[in-house]
């Protein structure tokens, strides 16, 4: 479907697994039973859809899977919903304030962060937080705008704004 | 004056709404169709959601009609706007890598969804319409979200619409060859709530879903490629 054929047999057989299986667990997800009916033609439905595209999966950048990262990917979990919930009393605080404390503005932040799934990950966690929000991404800089500015320079505001996602991501992903 | 006029309107409105109200008995069914259906529909058709049933199954010549009726929408559509040259678009810039990214993610987990949302026809709220859209939506997504990407087939296309709908056709004529009648449930109704059960609705449905699918999908790529 996708007009490019250069891709290699060991890139096709990876993009097919990855989406073979995230296709499977979201029909279990669905179907909420393991009862044969439903299994089997999961299965089939499942292998159909990934066979047809197994093409858009291949240069998303999925990790090679280990205990390690995978337990790391279920922390990384649990820390998003953390930082959702602060961010969201922080500015719950500040609107409810007469005084309204925001400074909203622009700023660029840096990621070392190589694959394309790592960055939309991340990109995506940033704007789930309350008070940031990804506008784009270019190479390895992100555009962000931020309720309160509170440090202009690159490193600085990485540090405030990506650094708390990124050091776990760089675990799962590298 | 006018508000004089306008409240004795509505006070026209109010009462005539009233009386024609009263006459309906609240919370008891009048329809003898609807009782019949909800007492004798599982067992005469094997499935659990009854409105598949009358769809599919009591009212399933209706539904031939209704997949005609979108079908020529879809044709009417696309003659009117044929074009001999292919609309130029005047952006193609390549859309953010968060778009982009997240298009490629999301859509084959949409084309599962919405045959998920076909194949349980017969058991859950939904059906081959409503799949065959959430599928068309997956394509709507990859097209506005990829500005690059014209990749797919349109014969492929026309083919898969063609033949489902062929299929829906066949499936009901050979209901003419067990039973008598088109669109007989003449395949076994196995046991209600599991996924093989209910004769030839699921096999309908499923044909309903690709041909919906594939033609709302043919309607978007007509639009967005005559400019």
């Amino acid at each position: 479907m996708y007009k490019n054929n250069n891709y290699s047999g060991k890139d096709r057989i990876k993009g097919f697994l990855w989406l073979f299986f995230s296709l499977f667990i979201l029909w279990l997800l669905l179907t909420s039973t393991f009862y044969y009916q439903e299994f089997w033609v999961g299965i089939v439905i499942s292998f159909i859809i990934a066979i047809t595209t197994h093409e858009f999966y291949i240069r998303l950048g999925f990790p090679p899977v280990t205990p390690k990262r995978f337990g790391f990917f279920i922390l990384y979990i649990f820390i998003l919903f953390w930082e959702i919930i602060r961010a969201n009393l922080d500015v719950a605080s500040r609107i409810i304030r007469p005084s309204l404390p925001i400074n909203p503005g622009v700023v660029i932040i840096k990621t070392r962060l190589k694959s394309d799934l790592a960055k939309i990950i991340l990109a995506n966690s940033i704007t789930l937080t309350p008070g940031t929000f990804t506008l784009d991404i270019q190479e390895d800089r992100l555009l962000i705008h931020w309720i309160d500015v509170r440090a202009t320079a690159i490193e600085e505001a990485t540090e405030i704004i990506g650094g708390r996602f990124e050091k776990y991501l760089r675990i799962i992903f590298q | 004056m006018r508000k004089a006029v306008s409240f004795i309107l509505v006070v026209i409105i109010a009462i005539g709404i009233g009386l024609s109200l009263q006459e309906v008995p609240f919370g008891k069914t009048k329809s003898e169709v609807r009782k019949y259906c909800l007492e004798k529909g599982i067992e005469q058709t094997g499935a659990t959601n009854i409105v598949t049933s009358v769809v599919v199954n009591y009212r399933g010549f209706d539904t031939l009609g209704e997949v005609t009726v979108l079908f020529l929408a879809a044709i009417g559509l696309s003659a009117i706007l044929y074009r001999e040259k292919e609309g130029e678009r005047k952006n193609r810039r390549r859309s953010s890598l968060i778009l982009y990214t997240g298009c490629k993610f999301l859509f084959p987990l949409i084309l599962l969804f919405g045959a998920y949302i076909f194949i349980h026809g017969h058991l859950t709220p939904g059906g081959g319409f409503q799949g065959g859209a959430i599928v068309a939506s997956g394509f709507l997504l990859v097209i506005l979200g990829s500005r690059s990407w014209w990749g797919f087939n349109r014969s492929k296309m026309k083919i898969t619409e063609s033949l489902s709908g062929l299929i829906f056709v066949v499936v009901g004529l050979l209901g003419l060859l067990y039973g008598g009648h088109f669109l007989l449930n003449y395949l076994p109704k196995g046991i209600p709530n599991e996924l093989f059960s209910a004769g030839i609705i699921p096999i309908i449905y499923i044909a309903i879903g690709f041909k919906v699918g594939s033609e709302i999908t043919g309607i978007i790529d007509d639009m967005i490629r005559s400019g």
